[in-house]
């Protein structure tokens, strides 16, 4: 006799089991299935260590430049790796605790185990140990999240050839790194591993780092990099990798050719799709692998759900949960279509974070836009913090005054983007944004100046140059 | 005659939205003057003249977006345009000066005239024309009536404020314009008409939806226009959108209710918010297929007008009722004999003592303006009146100053006028009446028509025993009931307002108080 849910969800990752809790506080008796760590990509091999990484990189990049704020470092500036793994490990125990207890606290029935379908809305679970439970459920929700890619032919073994899943865990530092893929995941880790002493070299296939995002991000960042001492191959490709001794020896599309000890793919993420017996579910895959669902994120199966990096849609941590939220709604007969705005965040430093279109995207769509700018180094805190690197960029609709997007690259952005998502979420237009008062002295100002900058009322910048040509006649 | 077009190639700049003409339809130019403001991607780019001569019209209105080479407008070459470009420049006009109906004759030279919406009463936001009397191209009489309009409260016809030739009609039938906005142009030539609303008049045009062959010339099929503003009028922004906060977006999305039929909101500057949109329900044109037997069409205005304003009112006002009933013998005797030397109606008795009761009850003909309570010092009062498709009360006022006589007359006067459409002194009453007495109606309770203090309720003089001194007797008896704002009457006035509307009915020739 298979227990009975009304909702079961596969994987706890940040989209899982925030659907879990959801669906628990909506009253449904539920459960989750997770084969590895509660918290998922997240919380074990992404969003958090990373960031309890980066910020021992950043405050010791802080300090090296202590000088600069006028205070004095005694002695020798360095660091515990070990002390910072540590912090890192910690965290990640903290916050798994965490989720077991929210899950606790709301009745949530945890199954540790792999799922995989043996029917629509029926599911096995085979603990590491062997055992095996059969579960059905009334409403189901796939969560089951993405892996690194790796690159067929490249060397596998994964100390020396590694993705974020390795990375994020490494037991010592690189001396010499090579970081395949310009995205987010390699400008963190190339800013990170920088701070840290590490010679770091980017090759992106694309034209600029951070391809996903407005160009004008990446071409920001990329002086940033520079200055540091990263250097980034553009426009390139890896056309071969091999094992040279213990290093790595590669060979670009430029034709050069180089060696390092170390290597981190991160050209992409792929969805964990297969193994879960999906088909005997009748429910579809397209042909990268994402399980497609509708706008209220429901697959071919009624009552079967997918959210997060498995359907494709984004992905990120915050749009897994977001999606969550909204299937486990859906699920228990409260939902609606899923579309809301996705910010992304990018925690190097300056930060990089944005919201809505890119520059690019309105215009392919043929958008009438206005663009407003503003350069943070103009802003009083600013300056007197010392964090001048940046600019905010945001896109205007002309003819609606409508935000589109918004784009920010500095101090601070991934916290400032949250005023930005709830105004581009809510389509607030650029003239109401101008008209709202934004505390005096932020960085968040800089997206008050450049909303003023695109309707032509700025008066923090010199004024606007106005193009003047002769009409053609016909 | 030429066409001035766009660049067509302009560094950086994929396509430019118009923002204002800075030269006017008969306006000479030379070679360099400044003709149209643009918004581009890269910012502002204003497009000079290559040539000097007359500008005839435009192609193009503000607030469309162009691609590069489009036609903007229409010049002729003028043998003695001023020579050289730089020399004589003419100033610029920083934004195309709004032209006013100034005389009663439209139609010399480059001059058109627009006939506005008119606003029939501090309350009206918005009218429809529903049908045009005349057409496009027809010589206008100043007081001819052009079109039926409907307003949230009435219909009326609409009597031509000028003379002319009407050459272009810009209201469609059935939707909305906002009061003051054109509704039609006078003008002598199609051109001047077309060349007016393109032009951005005081930024009036930028919200008017013009006839899409409003432009004199052929368009040829180059005429490159990417996208056109389409909205109501009544609630556009500067930027052309629909002004609403954003939770009121919000409810409106998940409801399916079409922002731009709201009309104006509540908020500032007409926003509208959420609480706008309490009670409404998707859009008629919406999705809502109706189901078999179901008949589905728009509220009208008056509908939508009556259900927000008494909606309003029952949530808002804190109603108290008092009842109380009178010996209607007397009065009715009155009445038989004022009906002959008067012509008055039972009704119209009840309005005059109402008038007379409200002189010695100063609250009653008072009013919360903000946070002030603003005392009037005489006594008007809305006459509720049933007509085919809702209510309207037309306001009689000073009654207090009324005889009995006058009154009927005047009550007469405007009862038809409103059930013809048109409403007199909106906006001005203190307090209403209702009466159902004519359908045998025993009792009922009224809602208040905000901001009056009070409405009153009047019911039919029915045959009753009559207890008088321990005696029954045969009579007749009518009950009234009062509901009352509590913010500005209490209790006891309340009370002793309908205890003294009692002793003038039940004695209209007493001592107390004569009404005749």
């Amino acid at each position: 006799m298979a227990d009975h849910y009304q909702l079961l969800v596969i994987g706890a990752g940040p989209g899982g089991y925030v659907a879990a809790l959801k669906g628990a506080q909506l009253g449904a008796k539920v459960a989750v299935v997770e084969k590895h760590h509660l918290g998922g990509t997240c919380l074990n091999y992404g969003c958090i260590p990373s960031k309890a990484l980066l910020s021992s990189a950043e405050m010791l990049h802080s300090v090296k430049q202590a000088d600069k704020w006028g205070v004095k470092v005694g002695g020798d500036v360095g660091f515990d790796w070990s002390a910072i793994t540590g912090h890192k490990d910690k965290t990640i125990r903290q916050l798994r605790g965490g989720i077991a207890s929210l899950l606790k606290g709301r009745g949530v029935t945890q199954l540790a185990g792999t799922a995989k379908f043996d029917a629509p809305g029926r599911v096995v679970v085979t603990a590491a140990e062997g055992g095996q439970q059969v579960v059905s459920a009334e409403k189901v929700i796939i969560a089951t999240g993405s892996a690194p890619m790796r690159i067929p032919g490249w060397p596998d073994d994964p100390a020396l050839v590694c993705t974020s899943d390795e990375a994020v865990h490494w037991q010592t530092l690189p001396k010499k790194l090579l970081i395949v893929g310009g995205g987010v995941i390699g400008c963190e880790f190339a800013c990170m591993m920088r701070s840290f002493g590490v010679e770091v070299t980017i090759v992106e296939m694309m034209a600029g780092i951070l391809p996903t995002l407005d160009a004008d991000l990446g071409s920001e960042l990329l002086k940033t990099f520079k200055q540091r001492g990263i250097v980034c191959h553009l426009d390139t490709n890896v056309e071969e990798m091999r094992l040279k001794g213990e290093a790595v020896a590669v060979r670009l599309s430029s034709g050069e050719t180089l060696e390092f000890d170390r290597v981190l793919v991160a050209t992409g993420r792929k969805p964990n799709s297969g193994g879960l017996g999906l088909e005997k579910a009748g429910i579809s895959l397209d042909r990268r692998g994402f399980v497609e669902v509708n706008e209220r994120l429901e697959t071919k199966t009624a009552g079967h759900f997918t959210i997060g990096d498995a359907n494709g849609r984004s992905m990120l941590a915050h749009a897994a949960s977001a999606q969550g939220v909204a299937a486990a709604e859906s699920a228990l007969g409260h939902g609606k279509a899923f579309t809301a705005a996705i910010p992304s965040a990018v925690y190097t430093y300056p930060e990089v974070a944005s919201v809505g279109m890119t520059e690019a995207e309105a215009r392919d769509a043929g958008l009438p836009i206005a663009i407003g700018r503003f350069p943070i180094g103009h802003l009083g805190k600013a300056m007197a913090a010392r964090h001048q690197e940046g600019f905010v960029k945001i896109l205007r609709h002309r003819e609606t005054g409508e935000l589109l997007g918004a784009h920010m690259i500095g101090h601070n952005a991934t916290e400032c983007i949250a005023a930005a998502t709830a105004l581009v979420e809510h389509k607030v237009s650029l003239p109401e944004i101008a008209e709202t008062v934004w505390a005096h002295p932020t960085i968040g100002e800089a997206m008050k100046e450049a909303a003023e900058d695109s309707l032509g009322v700025g008066l923090h910048l010199p004024p606007r140059k106005v193009m003047r040509l002769a009409a053609a006649m016909a | 005659m030429s066409v001035v077009c766009l660049p067509s190639s302009i560094p950086a700049v994929s396509s430019a939205t118009v923002v204002r003409w800075l030269k006017s339809p008969g306006d000479e130019v030379v070679s360099g003057d400044a003709l149209v403001e643009l918004e581009t991607e890269s910012g502002l780019l204003v497009v000079e003249a290559a040539e000097s001569g007359k500008v005839l019209g435009y192609r193009v209105k503000p607030g469309q977006t162009l691609l590069a080479g489009a036609e903007l407008a229409e010049m002729a070459e003028v043998a003695n345009v001023r020579q050289s470009a730089g020399m004589t420049k003419q100033p610029e006009k920083s934004v195309a000066e709004p032209k006013q109906t100034t005389g009663n004759t439209a139609g010399d030279g480059a001059k058109a005239t627009p006939i506005l919406m008119p606003q029939a009463g501090n309350t009206m936001e918005e009218g429809t024309v529903i049908s045009w009397r005349v057409k496009e191209g027809d010589t206008i009489a100043v007081g001819q009536i052009l079109c039926e309009i409907e307003t949230d409260k009435a219909t009326m016809d609409f009597e031509s404020p000028d003379a002319g030739r009407l050459a272009r009609i810009v209201a469609k039938v059935g939707e909305p314009v906002a009061v003051k906005q054109p509704i039609a142009v006078l003008a002598a030539s199609d051109a001047d008409a077309d060349a007016f609303l393109a032009g951005g008049i005081g930024g009036v045009g930028q919200t008017i939806e013009a006839k899409p062959q409003a432009v004199s010339a052929p368009v040829k099929g180059n005429n490159q226009v990417s996208s056109q503003r389409v909205a109501s009028p009544a609630v556009l922004g500067n930027g052309g959108r629909v002004k609403a906060s954003p939770a009121a977006r919000k409810v409106a999305a998940e409801r399916g209710i079409e922002l731009a039929s709201v009309g104006v909101g509540s908020g500032p500057g007409g926003r509208i918010l959420s609480s706008d949109l309490a009670g409404l329900t998707a859009t008629a044109a919406g999705n809502g297929a109706a189901a078999a037997g179901e008949i589905r069409r728009p509220l009208s205005k008056m509908r939508r007008a009556i259900g927000l304003n008494l909606q309003q009112s029952k949530q808002t006002v804190p109603h108290f009722y008092v009842r109380t009933s009178i010996d209607a013998d007397p009065l009715m005797a009155f009445y038989r004999e004022q009906k002959v030397a008067t012509g008055c109606t039972l009704n119209d008795i009840i309005v005059l003592a109402v008038g007379r009761a409200m002189m010695e009850f100063p609250a009653v003909r008072s009013q919360i303006v903000g946070n002030e309570l603003v005392e009037y010092p005489h006594a008007n009062i809305g006459i509720a009146v049933g007509i085919d498709d809702g209510l309207v009360v037309p306001v009689v006022t000073n009654v207090d100053t009324l005889s009995l006589g006058s009154l009927a007359a005047e009550t007469k006067r405007i009862v038809e006028q409103a059930r013809k459409g048109r409403l007199e002194n909106i906006g001005k009453g203190h307090f209403t009446i209702s009466n159902l007495g004519m359908f045998g109606v025993e009792e009922f309770s009224a809602i208040i028509n905000p901001p009056e203090s009070g409405i009153l309720a009047v019911s039919a003089a029915r045959e009753a025993v009559i207890v008088e001194n321990g005696a029954m007797r045969a009579g007749r008896s009518m009950t009234m009931t009062l509901s009352a704002d509590h913010r500005l009457v209490d209790g006891v006035m309340a009370a002793k307002f309908m205890q003294r509307l009692k002793d003038l009915l039940e004695h209209p020739l007493g001592e107390k108080g004569k009404l005749a």
